[in-house]
């Protein structure tokens, strides 16, 4: 009876998760694009082989990971301090912190394309902005060394929210009286921070990380809307590079490989990030023994 | 640095980028490229005007995300309810082991799938059918929707259940008299996070839907960039962000309390 219960949900997960991953081994062995008639014919590892010394999956791969570095990073920071300031209780909180939410629910493509306009050269704000401070036209769109921080930008403006609230649920279940026990020993607030607040708020930071790492090495819309890869695809991400493969060059074999390829390398990613943060972030029990001596 | 101007800061940050939407939406076309120059006949309605009276008109990718949205969370709800339940139920070796499995579903990049989807969606005869995008939808959000509700299953007695067990109740009638509305905030805040991914899901949507009368929302506004690189009617442009945003900022606004309980129940209990 129970089996029943679970039956149509696990069938519809294998379907769509197993499935595909099945699917994408098995094509990047195979030469399947519209040479071959859209009819797949094993060739060996000629993908794989091609994958290896395909410049531009390495460019966008590195690309990839600068972008979810860097804004996974940003985020986590800013998410930290907007937690630290909406876990304090100030009138009208509540609805500030509804209002920062906004961003997070809106669809990516809605405000990448709104990002487009704010970053336009010569009409949007941020040129007009640079100007008045003298830096001049940046053409912030068009120059390869700028537009990447334009998507990191765009990025952690939608994302921060979801790291914000996961970090602020963390710091709601954290002891008022620990904080008070610091103080009382003549502790100040970056002490709090360092011996209270980042131990215990350690499994909140890394599960915000694990979630926004993977969404972000995946960063398909954002960047597709906001520069289309551009210019000259020095904001390509892994997963645009696969879609362009698979619907622009109809190549469905070399597209199954760049993805298989990516989920191999962001799975050994994630492990070791996972493996950075766990020594680099000292454990509850260190800061407990550091409370209580 | 004093809370009110941090406070002012963080919603500045959050809301700036939507109010110069909102700002470049009323703007005539000559006031648009000199936004900071005062010049006669800035203000306009002609880009909403354009917008709604375009073919197909803007109401119609809100009612098709709006049908995709309840399609795929009825959908996802009616798969997870017994499987969340189901999991609490067997051993607790393979049902820990089947909750790290989710885990990893859910933190999986699921744009990376779209290929596999889209294959599927030409061998089924499945494209172009909005209805058919809630398979999907429901799909990629049922590993999140199951250990949402399974956290609040767990979080009920054992005793209710065994005592609706005596009275001599089926498995149906307890579950769908007894333990569904005793978890029915969770279930609602299942519900919006599945509704607000269904809504806002791009990828999936771009390669299934190329009807223009069937585009949904985020697959409609990549639309009008997609047209030309260089020449994006922005105007109209702002006028759409502001109309597509306005249901979703009107829902978080009214169920903020589902919504933060969901993702951070997710997080406490994770």
């Amino acid at each position: 009876m129970i089996v029943f219960l679970l039956l149509p949900a696990l069938l519809l997960l294998v379907v769509v998760f197993v499935g595909p991953l099945l699917r994408y081994a098995w094509l990047s062995f195979h030469a399947d694009s519209v040479i071959t008639g859209l009819i797949a014919i094993p060739n060996g590892g000629a993908n794989w082989l091609r994958l290896l010394q395909d410049q531009r999956f390495w460019q966008d791969f590195g690309q990839t990971m600068r972008f979810s570095g860097v804004s996974v990073g940003l985020e986590l920071v800013l998410a930290l301090m907007i937690a630290l300031l909406l876990d304090q209780r100030w009138r009208g909180r509540d609805i500030v912190r509804t209002l920062a939410l906004i961003p997070w629910a809106l669809p990516t493509t809605v405000m990448a394309l709104g990002w487009r306009w704010i970053f336009n050269t010569p009409y949007g704000p941020v040129d007009h902005l640079s100007r008045i401070v003298g830096l001049g036209s940046l053409n912030i769109l068009g120059d390869p060394s700028f537009t990447w921080m334009a998507t990191v930008w765009a990025d952690v403006w939608k994302t921060t929210p979801f790291a914000a609230l996961i970090l602020l649920a963390g710091l709601q279940t954290i002891p008022v009286d620990l904080y008070e026990a610091v103080r009382l020993e003549g502790g100040n607030a970056f002490i709090c921070l360092r011996r209270i607040t980042l131990p215990l708020l350690r499994p909140y930071i890394l599960l915000a990380l694990l979630f926004r790492l993977s969404q972000a090495v995946g960063v398909f819309d954002l960047i597709q809307v906001l520069t289309g890869g551009g210019p000259a695809s020095s904001t390509e991400s892994v997963a645009l590079y696969a879609y362009l493969n698979a619907l622009r060059f109809l190549d469905f074999g070399y597209s199954a490989t760049i993805i298989m390829a990516s989920f191999i390398l962001i799975s050994l990613l994630c492990v070791l990030a996972w493996i950075v943060l766990q020594i680099l972030i000292p454990t509850q029990s260190k800061s407990q023994e550091v409370v209580e001596s | 640095m004093n809370r009110r101007f941090l406070v002012g800061l963080l919603l500045f940050w959050s809301l700036g980028p939507l109010l110069w939407q909102v700002y470049t939406s009323f703007c005539s076309d000559q006031a648009l490229i000199q936004p900071f120059s005062s010049i006669d006949h800035r203000w306009t309605l002609a880009h909403y005007q354009n917008v709604l009276t375009a073919n197909p008109p803007f109401w119609r990718y809100l009612v098709n995300s709006l049908f995709v949205g309840v399609s795929s969370t009825f959908l996802c709800l009616m798969l997870a309810l017994p499987a969340a339940y189901a999991l609490n139920r067997i051993p607790s070796k393979l049902s820990m082991l089947s909750r790290l499995a989710l885990v990893g579903a859910a933190l999986f990049p699921y744009v990376l799938l779209f290929l596999a989807l889209l294959e599927t969606a030409r061998v089924l005869n499945l494209g172009n059918q909005l209805l058919a995008l809630s398979l999907p939808y429901a799909a990629l959000s049922q590993p999140l929707a199951i250990l949402l509700l399974n956290s609040a299953f767990s979080d009920l007695p054992p005793e209710l259940e065994d005592a609706a067990r005596l009275e001599g109740l089926s498995l149906f009638q307890r579950f769908r008299w007894i333990l569904i509305p005793l978890i029915s905030p969770a279930t609602a805040s299942t519900a919006i996070l599945v509704f607000l991914f269904s809504w806002n899901e791009y990828p999936i949507a771009l390669t299934w839907i190329s009807d223009s009368n069937k585009l949904t929302l985020p697959v409609a506004m990549a639309r009008i960039a997609g047209s030309s690189i260089y020449s994006v009617p922005y105007g109209a442009y702002a006028a759409a962000t502001v109309l597509g945003s306005i249901p979703l900022i009107l829902l978080v606004l009214i169920f903020q309390k589902p919504i933060v309980s969901g993702l951070t129940s997710g997080a406490v209990k994770g």
